[in-house]
């Protein structure tokens, strides 16, 4: 586990897929003891077999444990204690209470009705520990016209209207098919921990967060909410900028190699006119709207002949704001990176996973502990917080209440 | 509460926009030269800084008088080296959050970025848009709000431990931070992921699709598949030897896609969505901004916070979490739990 102010600070993870356990990944990367409460039956989405993964095995393959080497999953769960548990026995759902009991949070990312379908509501868990910090993390809230729907990022994107701002032109919206709202809504809820933890410091009083994936979408969108309001046309730019000419992306040297390229305002673009030959220095912000053609096929002759990277680093030196599009080996062979230790590497393999992007004094990744093995941290749990004895757990072990890996 | 001290650009109010809704005193200061290419507008300034007193001054001694009197401070420069003519390092508060494009060390430290030049390095522009055409960056203020949000964790964890620190907080780093499996399919499977439009790709299909009306997006992981075949009244896709796993829709999703095309068109938006609640599949319809602020899903849970000021009267968005002490009653159970991202 790392160390840092959250130290001491306890979490029950219920979390699946990515909003939910990069949330409570933020919370672990700042020291608190977060334990996954996993399902006996395999790890990850569930959606996804053990023996597939969208993103790789960790240290090269599934070997013969591929619940505890996909990739995807294990990018989440670093600095984690793993605790399985069948929480549909009456000894697991017992198990869980007791450590209800001595937790600050429990956080989890169900549909609205699943954990009163446990018997784990919030009442519930609040009658065994009144101060307890209870975050749930429904798709479309717990209530509404909405919340009986199925939520995943990508589908919740397209209902926060940013497709009204993205794409290539008025008849073709694009959504980033990248899942945004997931990260949006994890900075979110770690947010909302944190600020539950504090309320209740001062007040000792505990806590229903709601966290809503397709609110924490909406929220995201709020300039473009109240442009409209303010009767502001909305327009789809591609990547033009409504407030910096030229703003873009340019090829650079090699197959598909681009470079963003932006211009803030007369002082970017006379640097910009320093290193880059054929435009005019003295062009104002309305000229350069109006011949913005022009002026991208002068850019891009200039980048389609230089390396992303060199191209960058000359439009730089001139002040000139201007980035490499890059890929994921050109981020872990970037000098920023590298020289503030970015991407950490973590057994097994080791394997370079991104970092944590806030540093403060207290916190290292030296400390950092790789993903748990399923079920890997009962025993130790078990004794850590609830004193267990040896044969208490062989007993929960013996009939099948907590495992160490999926059933066969 | 905390009295927080907000300096800077849209990072930063963002940050202290979270420590307004979240109960706290937020001072911002403003000045043309903290943030001279900040490209506010009228609805980020009412968004941001709804509920901040604010002060408009660059002059050090006067900001530093009032970082010495602040619980937190967060202060947001163009670059590294902004901090230092601030005199960050002098200022007495307990908690000081500092966020830059790059953060206050290394070689890029003082590097001149944009959202989109965040956007591009952190890994974000090359995945999206359409393969043959040049990516298509993310409109609007990602990185910069994302780091606002973790300058709040940052300092609200040290407040609640109680303990002086002081955070550096980078814009690329937090992009990066906030990769899918971009970066372990690079490292475990040796692939640089790419983009396709409004493809998925990696989970098949996961697409946005023509309707009768209008467009829905649908995300179908394993076990959505054999509903989606349902809803769309083509059962026999089920055992189509060519789309029984993901890879194998992956490998066909071009066939698949033509059939799912032909089976939406004739649907209304409401229609797909029906199906999609009744048979539980991941759908959305797309939405534009003037219909996400009359959707009546939002307007049923009182999301919107109302501002006033000299623009009239406007709906602002709450922040994502909403604390009670205690929780709302769920709505009738459906057939199946589902889990989401």
């Amino acid at each position: 586990m790392a160390d840092g102010p959250l130290r001491g600070v306890r979490i029950l993870d219920l979390t699946h897929v990515w909003a939910g356990p990069l949330g409570t990944r933020f919370l672990a990367d700042l020291g608190a003891e977060v334990v996954k409460i996993e399902a006996p039956m395999g790890r990850g989405p569930r959606q996804f077999p053990v023996n597939e993964t969208l993103g790789g095995w960790i240290d090269g393959g599934p070997d013969d444990e591929p619940w505890n080497r996909n990739a995807i999953f294990v990018k989440l769960q670093r600095n984690k204690r793993s605790v399985a548990i069948d929480l549909k026995t009456d000894a697991g759902r017992e198990t869980f209470l007791r450590l209800v009991r001595v937790a600050d949070v429990v956080i989890e990312n169900f549909h609205s009705v699943t954990m009163s379908r446990l018997g784990l509501s919030y009442e519930v868990l609040a009658a065994e520990n009144p101060s307890i910090i209870y975050v749930a993390m429904p798709g479309y809230g717990i209530e509404g016209p909405y919340s009986q729907r199925v939520a995943f990022g990508p589908a919740v994107e397209a209902m926060s209207g940013l497709s009204d701002v993205m794409g290539y032109g008025p008849d073709e919206p694009r959504n980033t098919a990248m899942a945004l709202m997931d990260p949006v809504a994890a900075v979110s809820a770690a947010g909302g921990v944190v600020t539950a933890l504090r309320r209740r410091k001062r007040t000792g009083k505990g806590a229903f967060v709601e966290m809503a994936l397709h609110e924490a979408a909406v929220s995201f969108c709020g300039p473009w909410l109240i442009e409209r309001q303010l009767g502001k046309p909305i327009e789809r730019l591609a990547n033009r900028h409504p407030k910096m000419e030229p703003h873009g992306v340019y090829p650079s040297a090699g197959a598909d190699q681009w470079i963003a390229i932006a211009c803030r305002d007369d002082d970017d673009w006379r640097a910009l006119c320093s290193v880059v030959p054929g435009l005019d220095a003295d062009a104002d912000f309305a000229t350069r709207r109006r011949d913005r053609s022009e002026i991208d096929a002068v850019i891009s002759r200039w980048t389609s002949r230089r390396e992303k990277r060199t191209a960058a680093g000359a439009l730089q030196a001139a002040d000139v704001p201007a980035g490499p599009v890059n890929t994921t080996p050109d981020m872990l062979s970037d000098p920023q990176t590298r020289e503030r230790n970015f991407f950490v590497p973590l057994e097994p393999g080791p394997t370079s996973m991104p970092g944590n992007p806030i540093k403060m004094r207290g916190i290292s990744s030296s400390d950092w502990t790789p993903c748990p093995n399923l079920g890997g941290d009962n025993a130790a749990v078990l004794k850590d917080w609830l004193d267990y004895s040896d044969e208490e757990i062989a007993e929960l072990e013996r009939s099948g209440v907590i495992v160490d890996r999926p059933p066969a | 509460m905390d009295r927080v001290l907000e300096i800077g650009g849209f990072a930063a109010g963002y940050c202290g926009r979270m420590f307004v809704q979240a109960g706290c005193e937020v001072v911002r200061v403003a000045a043309a030269s903290l943030a001279p290419s900040e490209h506010g507008s009228t609805a980020l300034d009412i968004y941001l800084h709804d509920g901040k007193r604010r002060i408009q001054t660059d002059d050090p001694k006067i900001i530093g008088e009032l970082a010495d009197r602040a619980d937190v401070v967060v202060a947001e420069t163009p670059a590294a080296e902004g901090l230092l003519d601030l005199g960050f390092d002098d200022w007495r508060a307990p908690v000081k959050a500092a966020i830059t494009p790059f953060g206050r060390t290394g070689p890029k430290s003082n590097w001149s970025a944009t959202p989109g030049t965040l956007l591009a390095m952190g890994g974000y522009t090359y995945l999206m848009g359409d393969s043959d055409r040049a990516p298509l960056t993310l409109p609007g203020h990602y990185a910069e709000f994302q780091s606002g949000g973790f300058a709040y964790l940052a300092a609200n964890a040290s407040r609640l431990a109680g303990e002086e620190n002081v955070i550096d907080v980078g814009m690329f780093e937090s992009v990066m931070a906030l990769s899918q499996f971009t970066t372990v399919l690079w490292t475990c499977a040796g692939e640089i992921r790419s983009r396709h439009g409004n493809d998925f790709l990696y989970v098949s299909p996961s697409n946005l699709y023509r309707c009768a009306d209008g467009w829905v997006y649908i995300n179908i992981t394993r076990d959505f598949w054999d509903a989606l075949a349902t809803a769309v009244e083509r059962p026999e896709l089920v055992i189509d030897p060519r789309f029984e796993t993901n890879a194998g829709r992956m490998a066909n999703r071009e066939a698949l896609h033509e059939i799912l095309d032909e089976a939406f068109a004739s649907l209304s938006t409401a229609e797909v969505l029906a199906r999609a609640t009744e048979y539980r599949f991941p759908c959305g319809e797309l939405k534009t901004f003037d219909e996400v602020l009359q959707d009546p899903h939002l307007a049923d849970r009182d999301f919107w916070q109302r501002v006033d000021g000299a623009h009239g009267r406007v709906a602002s968005p709450r922040i994502g979490w909403r604390m009670d002490g205690s929780s709302p009653r769920p709505a009738d159970v459906p057939e199946r739990e589902q889990r989401h991202g």
